[in-house]
């Protein structure tokens, strides 16, 4: 019998028009390990939600069909008994815990579901030990690192012993670190061979050895393609890609040569596998004629001397002094906590720096005045929604230019061409709030850039967007760059920078690491390590094959091994 | 939340949360209902001694904690005296005069009064509030006071909303000044500025508490109408030792001073 087995499902929710999950059918045996993959809004949450019973019990509502799980209907079923069956670690890890200390938190369902208190301190130890973080036990949660407090949720579900556990991108809030944790954990589970795992998520070449079957739900909330994973990307590869669905990018790598002619003795969806599938083809490749390394001119936009920063007692910043070009296409990378945002806050005089610690085109930060400040410099705050200050989207993109008294005429044109430019023209009239997130994340870009400001700073650019969301806006800022304008982004996805930045600044705990070009800190693996950051797949397959080949040392991206192909 | 709690092993800590409130509850009635300053000043030092004493609070954090206190009782006493009825005081030695105001030995004597009496409520909470864990708090209510479960470890996850809100308020002021939003003077601009903050903290807060809210009922919260407690909180002979104590004590304290004549009726402020 299959542990899960769901049933000509349909869900939709109250105010939308069309339903999340659309006669969906599908099995999933014991021990199995499922990715489940779709574009944004295609019901992979839904889907996740329904297992456990929450939907339709406390969200929802379950239209047509039936979901059952070891055997139990889920609309017959209590939440409190499905989740002894089913567990679902969510995204978010500061809103899923009920107390304040971790020990409170792991004991929380026992004590709901009626345990005997006599047995729990076993159980406690049991799980702590198993996620890797007894030695937390007595901490605050708030205390806790994003990895150590998505460890903590997961043993917390471990403690209700759930044959099920559902992993709903449990690391789309985590810095490389944590996310390392949180698959070296998955990983564990698998081996222990107890449970059955669904997985959702998008970084996903580090996960694909685990995975033993692919389901990818299609937009309308049905069933697109379900298979072993190297049948579903190599057989569907193009559909996936077109509809915005992430894959990993050996796979991705492997259309776009065979595309070109390139033959490939297996079709790769692991690191391993791509070594072996990409050596004869290596081998035969012409190195392509190095890049003329692009040149931004040598004027500063913003210089940063020596400078400090402490909140109270801890030094987020040390004596930082960087020079930032007009035209830089510059990446600041580092961990949590190792002083990105900060820097960019003085960049902006959101924190304001001391006199003589920045200038702006020459000229002394302090003494400029906020509103002109305005004008220069933009900045895009990590979460879209909280720079929304109007009604429409129109209102947002028009706003800054009405604070600077613009005339009419030309807030009309500039608004229209920027919502334009974006994709936006058709919500003009919709409030900010009700966009998806992307389109939420594609305006705050685009009413930071109304006043045509010359220096754009933002603050993780793709966080939480799908491929295609987060593509386009890079392609964005890849032009504004070309015009002329000098683009800061701070992130951890070291993909974005090795594809876009022409400079990468590597932060730790408040000093800076690294200055330099982004080839030359990929090729510093002590470096990387130091400043806990981690290369993306394909640059780290280059390092594989660059043992036996040295000219794929370059090679970091997806454009750079194209080049190679042709 | 930042509380003023300090994790830490004394006698104090130890004891159930629900018998410091009821050392402290009626305490601070008393200290409000004092009107000489002797009963604050006694309870004051037993106070003191409490917190230094059993409940091992070093005497550096007790100092800082207390230094803001009488700063704000000193400013009080200094202003007060102007500000009483002087009707109730005009029968007293003149101590000081400029034009038309006029300083009393009454309403100096007043003003010290309800400047100890205010010390003594603001430190009566300190042996509860320095000593106690909010988990164990809600669990004592819980337990022990028959609050219904669900009410009180609601009120415990939304504890974890309040700093999240205050980081959330800061950042939208810092990017709403970036979008050049300019706070306009007076209480339209104040208002404006209000609602315009409103909108982004009201999403978070209510999509932050729908994702707790679902990761609670995942793991059986509000399941059933019983639930086990790993920690169990206990009032235990203990806890009797210290209430029955602290107020037989204090009871010594006020017959003291009664027979000393320093004992003075007890009264809600009347004195404005």
């Amino acid at each position: 019998m299959p542990i899960i087995e769901i049933r000509a499902l349909t869900v939709k929710y109250a105010r939308r028009k069309l339903a999340a999950l659309n006669q969906l059918t599908l099995d999933v045996q014991q021990g199995e390990t499922v990715l489940l993959l779709g574009p944004s809004g295609s019901g992979k949450s839904t889907l996740a939600l329904t297992l456990n019973g929450l939907l339709p019990q406390a969200v929802g509502e379950l239209r047509e069909g039936q979901v059952r799980v070891t055997g139990l209907d889920t609309q017959e079923h209590s939440v409190a008994d499905l989740a002894q069956q089913v567990g679902i670690l969510f995204q978010d890890p500061d809103a899923q815990f009920a107390t304040l200390k971790v020990e409170d938190e792991i004991v929380f369902g026992l004590e709901n579901l009626g345990h005997d208190p006599a047995g729990m301190d076993a159980r406690i130890q049991q799980v702590l030990t198993d996620v890797g973080v007894l030695a937390l036990r007595d901490r605050p949660v708030s205390a806790l690192s994003g990895g150590e407090k998505q460890r903590v949720a997961l043993a917390s579900l471990l403690a209700m012993q759930p044959e099920i556990l559902v992993f709903d991108e449990p690391t789309a809030n985590l810095d490389s670190m944590g996310t390392q944790q949180v698959f070296a954990l998955m990983a564990e589970l698998k081996s222990r061979g107890k449970h059955t795992l669904v997985l959702i998520e998008h970084k996903l070449d580090e996960l694909m050895h685990l995975i033993d079957r692919v389901i990818v739900l299609d937009p309308q909330g049905g069933i697109l393609a379900d298979g072993p994973p190297r049948q579903v990307f190599d057989e569907q590869g193009q559909a996936l890609q077109e509809l915005g669905v992430w894959m990993p990018q050996v796979a991705v790598l492997a259309h776009a040569l065979r595309r070109r002619g390139v033959e490939l003795v297996l079709f790769p969806i692991t690191l391993g596998e791509a070594v072996r599938a990409f050596r004869p083809w290596v081998a035969s490749a012409t190195p392509a004629a190095q890049q003329p390394a692009r040149t931004s001119q040598a004027t500063p936009a913003l210089e940063v001397k020596q400078l400090s920063f402490a909140y109270g007692h801890l030094q987020a910043l040390q004596d930082i002094s960087i020079k930032i070009n007009q035209g830089d296409f510059l990446a600041i990378v580092g961990a949590n906590g190792a002083g990105k945002t900060t820097l960019a806050k003085h960049l902006m005089g959101i924190l304001p720096p001391p006199a003589g610690s920045i200038a702006l085109h020459g000229e002394e930060f302090t003494s400029i005045p906020a509103k002109q400040l305005a004008r220069r410099i933009g900045y895009a705050f990590q979460n879209p929604e909280h720079q929304f200050v109007t009604e429409t989207v129109w209102d947002e993109v028009a706003y800054g230019l009405r604070v600077m008294q613009e005339p009419e005429d030309i807030i009309a044109r500039k608004t229209q061409e920027l919502l334009e430019t974006f994709g936006l023209w058709r919500y003009a009239k919709a409030n900010p709030f009700t966009l998806s997130y992307g389109e939420k994340r594609r305006l705050s870009v685009a009413s930071m850039l109304a006043l045509g400001q010359d220096v754009l700073i933002l603050d993780e650019p793709t966080f939480g967007q799908d491929e295609r969301n987060a593509t386009a806006l890079l392609d964005i800022l890849r032009g504004l760059n070309q015009q002329g304008k000098t683009v800061i982004v701070i992130t951890h996805d070291m993909r974005l920078v090795l594809e876009n930045a022409n400079r990468v600044v590597a932060m730790s705990a408040g000093k800076v690491l690294f200055d330099g070009a982004p080839a030359e800190l990929a090729g510093m693996p002590q470096l990387l390590s130091d400043a806990r950051l981690t290369l993306p797949p394909l640059a780290r397959l280059s390092a594989l094959l660059a043992t036996e080949h040295p000219h794929l040392r370059n090679v970091l991206t997806m454009t750079d091994y194209i080049a190679l192909s042709q | 939340m930042q509380t003023l709690y300090q994790p830490h092993d004394s006698f104090l800590h130890r004891l159930n949360p629900l018998s410091k409130l009821l050392v402290a509850l009626p305490q601070m009635a008393l200290m409000l209902l004092a009107s000489e300053p002797w009963t604050p000043l006694a309870f004051v030092t037993l106070i003191s001694l409490t917190l230094l004493v059993l409940g091992r609070v070093k005497l550096g954090r007790f100092l800082r904690l207390l230094g803001p206190l009488l700063m704000l009782v000193l400013l009080f006493t200094a202003l007060y005296p102007f500000l009483v009825r002087q009707s109730l005081v005009a029968d007293t030695p003149l101590l000081w005069a400029l034009g038309p105001v006029k300083l009393y030995q009454g309403g100096l004597y007043i003003a010290l009064v309800t400047g100890v009496r205010i010390l003594g409520v603001l430190i009566s909470s300190l042996p509860f509030s320095l000593t106690t864990d909010s988990a164990d708090f809600v669990r004592a209510l819980v337990q022990q006071a028959r609050l219904p479960y669900r009410i009180g470890y609601s009120t415990l996850a939304a504890f974890r909303f309040i700093p999240m809100l205050q980081s959330e308020m800061s950042v939208v002021h810092a990017a709403h000044r970036v979008r050049g939003v300019d706070s306009q003077p007076g209480w339209r601009g104040k208002l404006e500025q209000l609602r315009r903050s409103a909108v982004p903290l009201l999403t978070t807060a209510i999509r932050q508490a729908e994702r707790t809210a679902l990761a609670m009922d995942a793991r059986a919260f509000g399941a059933h109408s019983h639930r086990t407690y790993f920690r169990r909180m206990r009032f235990g002979h203990w806890d009797w030792v210290y209430l029955l104590g602290y107020w037989a004590l204090g009871a010594l304290i006020l017959l003291g001073l009664r027979s000393l004549g320093l004992l003075g009726p007890l009264h809600v402020l009347q004195i404005l």
